[in-house]
């Protein structure tokens, strides 16, 4: 009985304001399918014989399902068996909550893959415990997820999954930063923290530059789009280093240094920066902001009144990743996905 | 630039506020009459759906045109349709927007901008391609939206509608209210991809999805898609995910929905309730003032109801009136 991999295929991420505020692209369910049907092809040619998946009605089931069935008719064995989550479908993030918690307490799940953009991701750590992640890109703002083609992170899922690597390779910690208010259970980021003077949620998304207040990064890689970016370009932080990075933000009118970055697709916008410092692990951080809008990993999801406590702290070591980088340099190094003829001596 | 911690002032809030809780205690207070027996006609129920209208409305002004649906009473109020005519046309009385003539489903108010609910499912699409033309043609920056269901989105109208727009590069937004149902067939069942932003993809439209019962989302977001049909940037597509409190039409029994799907909707997820806790604990608007609005409504809908049970019939000798237009 080989390990299990689990996979999360979001049909809903890639749909907010940002296709229009910026330009943002729009993964459509054909393409989503797709890709999954990538990364189940990969997990089989690592030997990955059975896959979990999150169910869904928006179509990509039922495309990928298409897929697999069409292979079987033509009697190849291209992908695993594929099972659904019994679980009923809601349409929302819940979905996505629920998937991860049934497949961390299954027992039997070595690795999920995830389709979607930084909230899906930042969903399914929220309760997939210690089973490694690994992200595909199919949102907006991808900080998180690295960009790669989902095939190789397919191979390299199923390479960790099957134990062909050594843990210490396969895998990567990483960083999330616990946002609570009034002593609530906290919500997660795993990228970013933002502080905005809006008093609501709204569309969600990030693009009003004057109303940016704070920031607070697990990383900060000048590579990145979204929030982190505006990190990213003044002091650098790597996703492998303990600790991240606070930053005091302001109109790019009243400050002395502004920086001109992209926080969205296409949108590289100036933001005034007052100052920055090292956020270590653990550390209690309360925003200076009295009332405001808190948004992680650039939406807005929650609101503070001025009687309300925000505390903000970064935590090292929270959750697994598959670090495909590694995983691919070790298979080639070691052969793991080549087949030699043997060795003939001629006399 | 602004710093305002909401989008609106506190009269614009208080505005948008009465606007929604006069949609509501319209349609509350039909489904009431409606039971009676006294109005003709079928009445389709637009409650649970307000921060759609309201959200979208605010941005428009009477040379904005919309083209509504079967479910168009809210859409009649947020545009600005006098309450009293609607309600007046509802009973089919002569002083009511169309003289009686209309009822529920064909309320219109040029005046407003406000071309008409439609009986027929995804008739408005085409119609506001054709308002959004002639704005385009008179240069004066007014746009048309077009509210469509989930169930209408399949409408060969509607697609077609999203191709012309597109080719024509059109001041439309297509607005798809998705309450989850077409009557009484659930969207997964009837829609092979569920993603309407994917549809409006396929023709070159971007296409934002916003959470309908949330005013202030579905604000920001209509804000910034109609703004860029104003400044020439061409059509997109608006889905706002909502919720109906009543059935498809009124005497619908419902069976199609989950046993206490209303009741939990009513608790969790109405957009008046909603916007109102958000406004009085942020401090910008006192429960007093939603108090006053809501008296001052229910007020309104009273007299408008006894004012329309009052008003006299068309008489005979008006059966031809207002029905043919000469070229």
């Amino acid at each position: 009985m080989t390990p299990k991999v689990g996979l999360i295929a979001n049909p809903i991420s890639a749909r907010d304001i940002r296709r229009v505020v910026a330009s943002a692209n729009s993964v459509q369910i054909a393409d989503r399918a797709n890709i999954v049907l990538r990364a189940l092809a990969a997990l089989k040619a690592c030997g990955i014989a059975e896959v979990v998946m999150m169910p869904e009605r928006a179509g990509i089931a039922g495309h990928v399902l298409r897929g697999i069935e069409r292979a079987r008719a033509h009697g190849e064995e291209r992908f695993p068996n594929l099972a659904f989550l019994p679980m009923p479908v809601t349409g929302t993030v819940e979905d996505t909550r629920r998937a991860a918690r049934l497949m961390a307490s299954a027992g039997d799940v070595a690795a999920i893959i995830v389709l979607g953009g930084d909230g899906t991701h930042r969903a399914v750590v929220g309760e997939c415990g210690s089973v490694p992640v690994a992200g595909i890109s199919t949102g907006t703002n991808n900080a998180f997820p690295e960009h790669r083609e989902p095939t190789i992170t397919g191979l390299a899922t199923g390479l960790a999954a099957m134990g062909l690597v050594p843990a210490r390779t396969a895998f990567a910690d990483n960083k999330k930063i616990e946002v609570s208010v009034d002593g609530g259970t906290p919500e997660i980021a795993l990228v970013d923290v933002a502080i905005v003077t809006d008093r609501f949620v709204g569309a969600r998304a990030l693009w009003r530059t004057e109303t940016f207040r704070e920031l607070y990064v697990t990383f900060a890689d000048p590579e990145v789009i979204g929030m982190a970016a505006i990190a990213g370009l003044i002091e650098p932080v790597s996703r492998a280093e303990a600790g991240g990075l606070a930053v005091t933000l302001a109109s790019a009118g009243a400050a002395a240094t502004r920086v001109r970055a992209p926080i969205a697709p296409g949108l590289v916008e100036e933001i005034g920066v007052e100052g920055w410092r090292r956020m270590p692990a653990g550390t209690v951080f309360t925003p200076a902001l009295a009332a405001g809008a808190i948004a992680l990993d650039g939406e807005r999801e929650l609101f503070f009144d001025p009687h309300q406590r925000v505390e903000i702290r970064l935590v090292d070591r929270a959750f697994r990743t598959v670090d495909v980088a590694q995983v691919m340099r070790f298979a080639a190094r070691n052969g793991l996905l080549v087949d030699r003829p043997p060795v003939r001596i001629h006399a | 630039m602004t710093n305002n911690p909401f989008p609106l002032s506190k009269d614009e809030l208080l505005a948008a506020y009465r606007t929604m809780r006069t949609i509501r205690d319209f349609e509350e207070r039909l489904h009431v009459e409606f039971a009676k027996g006294d109005i003709p006609g079928f009445v389709h129920l637009y409650a649970g759906e307000e921060a759609c209208a309201t959200g979208i409305m605010m941005h428009l002004t009477d040379i904005d045109r919309i083209a509504s649906t079967h479910r168009g009473h809210g859409h009649c109020i947020a545009k600005g349709v006098d309450v009293h005519e609607m309600m007046a046309e509802i009973y089919g009385k002569a002083t009511g927007a169309c003289r009686g003539k209309g009822g529920s489903m064909h309320i219109a108010d040029l005046s407003k901008g406000m071309m008409g609910a439609n009986g027929i499912l995804g008739a408005g699409a085409p119609l506001i391609c054709g308002a959004g033309l002639a704005a385009k043609f008179r240069g004066d920056g007014g746009v048309g939206i077009t509210f469509f269901g989930d169930g209408a989105s399949n409408q060969g109208t509607v697609l077609e509608s999203m191709n012309l727009a597109a080719i024509w590069n059109l001041p439309v937004i297509f607005v798809v209210e998705n309450n989850g149902y077409a009557e009484s067939t659930s969207v997964e069942y009837a829609t092979a991809v569920d993603s309407y932003v994917d549809r409006a993809a396929g023709f070159g439209l971007p296409g934002v999805t916003v959470d309908g019962t949330d005013f202030f989302a579905v604000h920001e977001a209509a804000g910034e898609v109609i703004r860029r049909a104003r400044e020439g940037g061409g059509p997109a597509l608006l889905e706002c995910k909502t919720i109906r409190f009543f059935g498809h039409f009124e005497g619908d029994a419902q069976t199609y929905k989950a046993k206490g799907e209303n009741d939990w909707n009513r608790e969790n997820r109405d957009c008046l309730r909603i916007f109102a806790n958000r406004v009085t604990s942020a401090g910008a608007v006192s429960e007093a003032e939603i108090a006053l609005v809501d008296r001052e409504v229910a007020s309104l809908i009273d007299a408008a109801v006894e004012s329309a049970k009052g008003a006299p019939l068309p008489s005979p000798r008006d059966l031809l009136t207002d029905v043919y237009v000469a070229y």
